[in-house]
């Protein structure tokens, strides 16, 4: 065993690039796999602590305003909840901060306590006077509002002062910058905020134990029958809001897992290229150590075990980094649910990605190394290691064929001379250009989808307004600008969809709206009051299909609907229906537009109009330039996406160099005689470059397929977790001359790889090496 | 044998004698005691067949190796061709071999997956000649294995390599083709053979020096024989002026197996 080790390491010394080559390939996959499993591994498990911790409420239910106190107080009963609370009195209240105007909903509460939905106080304290109020702490971060400031209420006519005194972290509902908020003041103070048609009461349950969608669906039936019709105006549950904490991460898991089994791919791929060679290059050695007594399993072992070093040196490096670089994403987590963050790992997990990577290198390493233990030792001390024979011959005759010159058509014939080798070379190349495309496509398709939610390019401003504050007042003011061109007015109401458990958020229209930029999916845009759009989430779970009629319910009454095309829409994960304003006020005559999408004629000056408009009505009117930026989360994943792409890639060039560094070394007497022949420096640098390129070339062609068919997967399992299907201008986010350029882009990356083992091949000291023969 | 595969006019032809000059040189390698050579001065004239002997170790493959540009001198200066070596860079060095030189190895060494008409051509297209393979072809037929041109190294005997080899050194009719113990790696009928053909390419006028360590092979076919001893000149004889210089050089030869 000694002599095993001994001339392991002797060999690992004197073949240090290549050591260096899988150490950082090794490094690299390890990394991106330990990520994915940490962030794996602890994704439900803090949302799940801060629900138990804060007795999170797994259903909460709106009730309209005018509903009787004693009857709400009855509800845990009918519903066989083990805790609840409420009934509180909300408002939803504009709130002016600075020139910055923001809607919450102002829910009325003694204290932050109690059996269900505990608020956690992470920075002041809760209000004890009329005036104060306390903010959930994402929202307080995201506007850059702290302890002490002072807010103005502009949705009712006296507009008071609320000093803001406290922070907290609510279980029971999403980010700000995903979901809409509530804040919280004294009941007392509740009355006086309180604008028309503006007020409902809140309802928390929670259950002895995680009830599942059914039950839920259960729960609110029975809510509904034991309660006057159209008392339920809304109810959210815990699973869409845990969904909505965890889609982030879930993303991030999906895309580091899938390009984590890339990485490892391409690192077995590399591993076994470069032991091939190692073993190919070494048969006089291996035929010398047999000789002398070496057996065929420890000759096995000194190959394996040149391999398995620098990867469990790897490993060793590459589990901590992963641990650590996904640290920063779980804190977001642990700080997003008010939980306290400390560092998690788990050393059980460790320890099986330990073993588990470096078994994978070991396989691979084994397979070709037991081609060495096999060799008998004369044949081994007499075989030669160059390819012999036809190999290469029909590129070569192709090359020449293009009147190339004659190093290119050398070096181009050289590239698949090893044909297993150039296959696993292939493979990296194409898992890294695959992993480019897919890091090129995504972003671009989430643009797209943010353009659609944003409505960029589409519209330019968006007004809001107060109760205090009529539509056709808006009205009058945006049609009095000149620059004025289209407005599009928005009005919100839940709708009860059959089978669906929560009512369904609908988004009403008024004006133009097949122009403000929402995808549709399939079918077409509503023409006609009853027309209905609905994502892909919504049809699945109403079991609903573009051409079906269904009767949903508004405040109480029937309202016919007819779904007439599939929208992509990511809020509520997908719950939600689109239709014209005038569908709604068939029945609910009191529903006004509260939002006004202006589009601006061409040359309009944006920063002007904006100042002007909101000039007419400074506190109950919200007038802002439309923000098109990208949500945080999504910057996110694009940036672990770019690394990931920059990994793989690193990684592709790093089976190209291997591949180039094998066959210089292999052909170096060769070379050698090139070179006595006349061959130039620069023509042995080409003919190694050649090589390079053609692999590169050969791989990248592959990968463009590939790495479209991913984006289209990833696209899809995206979409899919945001409650929608993907539309398909997201997947034709390349224009051709890209999906050239990318191959290319990758030969020219190579071609420079290539220099490393062409400068090295081009300096062979030709008097050297043919004395060695 | 005919005539020389490729018509054109060498520079030599055109008045110039001496082709090869060695002056003062000296090489010396690392960790080396002693150099390989010792300050060796040699002129070779054109048309000449200068055979180099000497022991292993004695200097004479280095001394061949630095007149091919292939090494680089500790000392003195080579100058080929009207060209001081010393003043070329590595490029310079590759197209002076390329354009003047032609070199046959002991062991062949032909590019093992390039077919022997491949082999041949791979000089000339490396200087970019377009036309050479009739010029392959023939040098082939001249040589005896036409019929082998398609075949792999693998598939041809030691003799039939060496063949090649002789054939690729002189498809671009290369001013001074040199020869580093090109029987060394074959039987003794194929090294007969072999040597017939450089004795027939001298006679056309080719300019060869010859490497070898058989005193009978160099007076056979050379006409002049250098014998070189711990990397000095020992001796140098032309063979065609008297019969002792060749009984001289078995003598050299001799003396150099007893040392």
């Amino acid at each position: 065993m000694t002599a095993v080790i001994v001339k392991a390491l002797a060999d690992l010394r004197r073949r240090r690039l290549q050591a260096a080559v899988i150490f950082l390939t090794v490094l690299l996959s390890m990394s991106a796999g330990t990520m994915a499993v940490t962030l794996m591994s602890q994704t439900r498990d803090p949302y799940q602590a801060a629900f138990d911790i804060q007795k999170g409420a797994h259903l909460q239910v709106a009730y309209k305003a005018g509903t009787d106190p004693q009857l709400l107080s009855g509800t845990p009963g009918t519903i066989g909840a083990s805790a609840s609370g409420g009934p509180y009195q909300v408002t939803s209240i504009q709130l002016k901060f600075g020139d910055r105007k923001f809607f919450v909903d102002a829910v009325g509460r003694d204290n932050p306590r109690g059996d269900v939905e505990v608020l956690n106080i992470t920075s002041g304290r809760w209000p004890q006077a009329n005036d104060e109020i306390a903010l959930t702490r994402s929202f307080s971060e995201l506007n850059h509002i702290s302890v002490g400031d002072r807010l103005k209420v502009t949705s009712v006519a006296q507009t008071p002062l609320l000093t803001v005194v406290g922070q907290v972290v609510d279980i029971d509902e999403g980010s700000s910058d995903l979901s809409s908020q509530r804040a919280w003041v004294l009941p007392a103070a509740v009355t006086a905020l309180t604008s028309p048609d503006s007020a409902y009461y809140l309802m928390d349950y929670r259950f002895a134990s995680d009830p599942t969608n059914a039950q839920l669906q259960d729960s609110i039936n029975r809510l509904r029958a034991g309660l006057p019709a159209g008392s339920i105006t809304g109810s959210l549950n815990y699973i869409l809001i845990r969904n909505i904490f965890n889609i982030t991460n879930q993303i991030l898991t999906d895309v580091l897992s899938a390009f984590s089994v890339f990485a490892l791919a391409a690192t077995v791929a590399i591993v076994a290229t470069l032991v091939t060679g190692i073993v190919i290059s070494a048969y006089r050695e291996i035929g010398i150590m047999k000789a002398i007594g070496f057996m065929p399993a420890e000759v096995v072992g000194v190959f394996a075990l040149q391999i398995v070093i620098p990867a469990l040196a790897a490993c060793l490096v590459g589990i901590p980094l992963g641990t650590i670089v996904s640290q920063p994403l779980l804190a977001n987590s642990s700080h997003a649910l008010g939980l306290s963050y400390s560092p998690t790992f788990s050393i059980g997990l460790d320890l099986v990605l330990l073993a588990g990577g470096v078994l994978v290198v070991a396989a691979a390493a084994t397979m070709p190394a037991l081609r060495a233990g096999l060799l008998k030792p004369i044949a081994a001390i007499a075989k030669a290691s160059a390819p012999r024979g036809a190999t290469g011959r029909v590129l070569r005759k192709s090359a020449a064929r293009a009147h190339l010159s004659r190093p290119l058509v050398l070096g181009i014939g050289d590239a698949f001379a090893r044909p297993l080798r150039a296959i696993l070379t292939l493979v990296t190349v194409l898992l890294g250009v695959a992993t480019v495309v897919v890091a090129i496509g995504l972003p671009r398709s989430f643009e797209l989808i943010n353009n659609s939610e944003t409505g960029a390019g589409q519209y330019q401003v968006v007004v809001t307004r107060t109760s205090g504050y009529s539509d056709s007042d808006v009205m009058r003011v945006l049609n009095a600008q000149p620059e004025t061109a289209r407005v599009v007015a928005v009005a919100g109401q839940n709708v009860a969809v059959p089978g669906v458990t929560d009512p369904v958020n609908t988004r009403l229209f008024r004006g133009d709206s097949s122009r403000i930029g929402y995808m549709v999916i399939a079918g077409r845009w509503f023409s006609a009051p009853g027309e209905v759009l609905a994502p892909a989430a919504l049809l699945r779970d109403a079991r609903l299909k573009i051409g079906d009629t269904f009767t949903g319910v508004a405040s109480g009454q029937p309202l016919q609907l007819h779904v007439v095309g599939e929208i992509y829409d990511i809020s509520n994960l997908g719950h939600s229906l689109f239709m014209d304003l005038a569908t709604m006020t068939s029945v609910t005559p009191a529903v006004e537009p509260f939002q006004y999408d202006v589009t601006l004629a061409p040359g309009a000056d944006l920063a002007s109009y904006v100042r002007r408009v909101a000039a007419t009505q400074p506190d109950l009117i919200d007038v802002h330039a439309s923000d098109t930026s990208i949500i945080t989360p999504v910057k996110i994943i694009d940036l672990v996406l770019l690394i990931l792409a920059a990994v793989l890639a690193l990684i592709g060039v790093g089976g190209v160099f291997n591949t180039l560094l094998l066959n210089t070394r292999e052909r170096i007497r060769d070379t050698a005689t090139l070179k006595a022949l006349g061959m130039s420096p620069r023509q042995v640098i080409a003919m190694v470059a050649a090589s390079a390129a053609l692999l590169a070339l050969v791989g990248g062609l592959m990968a463009m397929p590939a790495g479209l068919a991913l984006h289209h997967v990833l696209n899809d399992v995206i979409s899919s977790s945001a409650g929608n299907d993907t539309p398909p201008g997201a997947y034709a986010v390349f224009n051709p001359v890209e999906l050239v350029l990318i191959p290319l882009l990758g030969v020219a990356v190579a071609v420079v790889a290539a220099l490393i083992p062409g400068r090295w091949a081009a300096r062979t000291n030709v008097v050297e090496v043919l004395h060695a023969e | 044998m005919g005539g020389r595969a490729n018509g054109r006019r060498a520079w030599w032809e055109d008045g110039m004698s001496e082709i090869v000059r060695v002056s003062d040189l000296t090489k010396a390698y690392q960790g080396g005691v002693t150099g390989a050579l010792n300050g060796i001065s040699l002129a070779i004239e054109a048309g000449e067949f200068t055979a180099i002997m000497g022991p292993s170790g004695s200097g004479k493959s280095t001394l061949l190796n630095l007149i091919a540009g292939l090494d680089r001198p500790t000392g003195g200066s080579v100058t080929v061709a009207g060209t001081d070596l010393g003043r070329l860079g590595e490029s310079g060095l590759a197209r002076f071999r390329r354009d003047h030189i032609g070199f046959v190895f002991q062991f062949f060494h032909l590019l093992p997956n390039l077919t022997a008409l491949e082999n041949v051509l791979i000089p000339a297209q490396l200087k970019s000649t377009t036309s050479a393979e009739a010029a392959g072809r023939k040098l082939l037929e001249q040589l005896g294995i036409k019929e082998m041109a398609d075949r792999y190294p693998a598939k041809l005997s030691g003799g039939q390599q060496q063949r090649v080899a002789i054939a690729r050194a002189l498809i671009n009719n290369p001013a001074l083709l040199l020869a580093d113990e090109p029987t060394g790696a074959l039987d003794t009928a194929s090294g007969e053979q072999v040597m017939s053909l450089l004795a027939e390419l001298h006679r056309q006028g080719q300019t060869i020096v010859l490497v070898t360590h058989d005193a009978k092979l160099a007076t056979r076919h050379a006409a002049r024989v250098v014998s070189i001893v711990d990397g000095r000149v020992v001796d140098d004889a032309r063979l065609e002026t008297t019969e002792r210089a060749a009984a001289d050089v078995i003598r050299v030869r001799s003396e150099e197996m007893t040392r």
